[in-house]
């Protein structure tokens, strides 16, 4: 027995001492990437959160991972770095009948990573019945038809700016190639500036420079996207130089990493607005006094430079961020009035009678819940409810903030079962302006009824004439600052980081686009 | 023995049931509609009430729950853990894909801990009262008090930004494993120190180790021959039990080094819902926990000649 405990003893000590000096021996060898290193000529890392989840076009892709089908995968319509519409895989498009026919003239001379010729075709497959988005936003596609090799007809149940709906990145056209014959998926293959070359899973995804793209080719041979999920260990590793580039910088890093030498901040506002959503349909934000009373004492300008650093822009019940398309920029907007606020709900029959600073009404104290979600804006979403929790309370609204995750947030929000949600975008992509239908009367979110709101809805998104589309925009637009059916809190600013040595790069308003056309490693 | 450990393994399997039927109980009574949920993992926005019925019908949502629950115990008894609803990757090959970098973290970590741990814990008690004993208890309290995503990040920004001496992340090689060890390893040195200290003072308190002074041997052969052995006892199975923990993944210290490890993938599958792949991973967990205790009991009946496992127990 004594020598079995030796062994053992003698077996835990050898162990220990290895592992110890695996320690001792890492700390004195071990130099990092970047770390004095040379960077390698052109070959640009990014470091991002989440790892693609998906690269077939059955299923929806989340988080980052847009990011990378943006680098492989192409779409028929492009927006440029301001949002305009420009050609894409398709030179030019048509609507014969005011949009329930779409007639596209894609692009020749156009192939995929492997060689297949991109043709009206691969259109076809791409938006055939079997991509999740024909079930989803595009189940409006009736038929996609091929014409000639060059020419796709899309018909639609319903009048539709379909263009605007077909520069989604998670959406693109994918070569039919990329599935076998059973229809099993074999490999992302794209027409994209840059072609997949490996994944480790929850790691990393390298991607080539595409030498036959048919724009203008990128300057960066090589793209390594890191997945570094913690926001914190994201930004030490760009400071390090272990990656050239990071996205989602954290808002309270940014000011921080502007001042540091050698590392350049990009800032631009996205389609993204912070809001908080009514529950229109039961008391007490079933009445519009109390909902404006609320957009009379949230003070969005201090929450945007306190609370988030200066990062966003106030939005003061603005719907619309001024970046999308339709953002009527003289919109008359709310300002603080806690006095007005207090006026509005005494009008509406609330007051403090028994001086303990919150209002009510037939005995009933004016007590409401504000749920945020613990997604991935929770670290900006919990302070700023925190911040509107405490200004609500100077005029006698007393707020309960409850944390949930977002299934049990979707769960009473279908129910009805809730008084006030914080939430962010929703149906913001680009140019389309579906974000009004969170208030119509068919969604499940606001649970607000109004047959004009809906009839003004349904038309916006039913015209393809432009200047028709902004006036109903418009409309709508001072619909949402009358009737308050949410109150529009702050307008997202995307943060990107870089180190110096990355040039050329233009920040896009879009997500979850990373641009890189014409971006390059400037080599010490 | 043979005996002892055929009783303890069933019993394992018992609680290796109960502990699946908790987590998926768990699961089935949060919050949230389960089909919606991934629905919207599959497509996006702008779901219609015909696609959520179609997933909950297609991954069998609609049956009762223990019908759920049952069916897929049944493939479990097969080995046949299923696909992830989200997103179709086999379950048991992610498990499988995780478990290296997880057991390669857990082994490191455990080592650097005991590595510290036990001299520590036995100057600490040799030389009780000292000032070297306030630092040893003083530092091993330090390190049990200090927040894992803390330290982890300190480390970084140390090591990493200012000495540019290790990677910030990654894993990969020995280099990606030294800081994401300091941090787990030096936070289980702590408690592992004040065991083995107050373990080492209640047997140096024995009378057997008296009555060994008394016989005049010298000091390192009491210390090494009779107290070490016996002082360690309740340090093994602690560290089985650490173990165990470590094995189902360090979550905190994963997330901050991007390690691809069992604890990165079951938080992943929690937010997303992933019911199978939730139920997959705990089972996996929940396996190699009660066997890497089971490994530590037959150990001790190994070390201990008075530990034998057999009719009365």
């Amino acid at each position: 027995m004594n020598q079995k405990l030796k062994l053992i003893t003698l077996t835990l000590m050898l162990l220990a001492v290895i592992s110890a000096s695996a320690c001792i021996g890492g700390e004195e060898d071990g130099t990092a990437k970047g770390a004095g290193s040379e960077v390698s000529s052109q070959e640009l890392t990014v470091g991002i959160s989440t790892d693609v989840n998906n690269w077939y076009l059955d299923k929806f892709p989340d988080g980052d991972g847009r990011f990378v089908w943006s680098q492989i995968y192409e779409t028929l319509v492009r927006l440029d770095p301001d949002l305009n519409i420009v050609p894409g895989l398709a030179e030019s498009w048509e609507t014969p009948d005011d949009g329930t026919t779409w007639i596209f003239h894609l692009r020749e001379g156009v192939s995929f990573h492997d060689g297949t010729p991109f043709d009206a075709d691969a259109v076809v497959f791409s938006y055939s019945t079997q991509s999740y988005v024909t079930q989803a936003v595009l189940r409006p596609i009736e038929s996609v038809e091929a014409l000639d090799n060059h020419t796709v007809k899309f018909v639609l149940a319903k009048p539709m700016p379909l263009p605007f709906y077909l520069t989604h990145v998670a959406w693109p056209v994918m070569s039919p190639s990329s599935v076998d014959a059973e229809g099993n998926f074999i490999s992302p293959v794209g027409t994209g500036p840059f072609k997949f070359e490996s994944r480790a899973k929850d790691q990393e995804i390298v991607v080539s420079r595409n030498e036959e793209y048919w724009g203008e080719k990128p300057e960066l041979e090589k793209v390594t996207f890191k997945v570094i999920p913690e926001a914190s260990t994201r930004v030490m590793a760009l400071e390090t130089g272990e990656v050239d580039m990071i996205i989602k910088v954290p808002e309270y890093d940014v000011s921080r990493l502007e001042n540091e030498e050698g590392i350049e901040v990009h800032r631009k506002l996205t389609t993204f607005t912070d809001f908080l959503q009514f529950n229109c349909e039961k008391a007490p934000f079933s009445d519009k006094a109390v909902r404006q009373s609320v957009a009379y004492a949230v003070d969005t300008e201090m929450i945007t430079s306190e609370v988030l650093e200066g990062i966003g822009e106030a939005a003061n019940g603005r719907a619309y961020s001024p970046v999308m398309m339709y953002s009527n920029p003289d919109l008359e907007t709310y300002s603080r009035d806690p006095e007005r606020a207090r006026a509005l709900l005494s009008e509406a029959g609330w007051g403090d009678s028994d001086g303990d600073g919150i209002v009510e009404k037939d005995g009933e104290p004016l007590c409401v819940t504000l749920l945020v979600s613990n997604g991935v804006w929770a670290s900006r979403h919990n302070p700023m409810a925190q911040a509107i929790q405490g200004e609500l309370a100077e005029v006698g609204i007393d707020v309960e903030i409850k944390l949930l995750e977002g299934g049990a947030v979707t769960q009473l929000e279908n129910s009805g079962d809730f008084d006030i949600i914080l939430r962010t975008g929703h149906f913001v992509w680009g140019p389309y302006p579906k974000h009004f239908f969170v208030h119509h009367s068919a969604s499940p979110f606001s649970h607000y009824r109004n047959a004009t709101y809906d009839e003004l809805v349904n038309a916006a998104d039913m015209t393809a004439d432009e200047e028709k589309q902004k006036e109903l925009y418009y409309s709508l637009q001072d619909f949402i600052i009358e009737e308050v059916p949410a109150f529009y809190l702050v307008h997202e600013e995307k943060i990107v980081a870089s180190n110096s040595c990355v040039k050329g790069y233009t920040i896009t308003s879009e997500d979850p686009w990373l641009n890189l056309d014409g971006v390059y490693l400037e080599n010490e | 023995m043979w005996n002892y450990i055929a009783k303890r393994l069933l019993l394992i399997s018992v609680v290796i049931f109960g502990v699946t039927l908790v987590t998926f109980s768990a699961m089935y009574l949060a919050p949230g509609d389960p089909a919606e949920v991934i629905a919207f993992a599959r497509y996006g926005q702008d779901l219609s009430f015909e696609q959520i019925e179609a997933v909950r019908e297609a991954e069998g949502l609609d049956s009762p729950a223990h019908v759920q629950y049952l069916n897929w115990l049944g493939h479990v008894l097969h080995l046949d853990f299923g696909k992830s609803v989200i997103n179709s990757d086999d379950i048991l090959e992610e498990i499988l894909r995780c478990l290296p970098a997880t057991a390669e973290l857990a082994l490191a970590s455990l080592l650097l801990s005991l590595a510290i741990a036990i001299p520590a814990g036995i100057v600490s008690a040799l030389r009780q009262n000292t000032l070297l004993d306030s630092a040893c208890v003083f530092t091993s309290l330090l390190g049990v008090s200090i927040p894992n995503f803390w330290l982890g990040l300190l480390l970084i920004w140390l090591f990493a930004l200012k000495l540019h001496m290790l990677p910030s992340f990654g894993y990969g090689t020995l280099d990606n494993l030294v800081l994401p060890t300091l941090t787990l390893g030096t936070s289980m040195a702590g408690v592992t120190t004040r065991l083995t200290r107050s373990s080492m003072l209640e047997v140096l308190k024995q009378e057997y180790i008296v009555a060994a002074r008394a016989k005049g041997l010298d000091e390192r052969t009491i210390l090494i021959r009779h107290a070490l052995k016996n002082a360690l006892l309740p340090v093994l199975t602690f560290s089985g039990m650490q173990l165990g923990y470590l094995l189902g993944g360090a979550v905190i210290v994963e997330t901050i080094f991007s390690w691809p490890g069992l604890g990165m993938l079951l938080v992943d599958s929690i937010f997303a819902r992933d019911f199978a792949l939730v139920q997959g991973c705990v089972l996996f967990i929940a396996v190699l926990f009660s066997l890497s205790n089971l490994a530590v009991d037959i150990l001790y009946a190994v070390l201990d000649p008075r530990i034998r496992y057999g009719k009365h127990d």
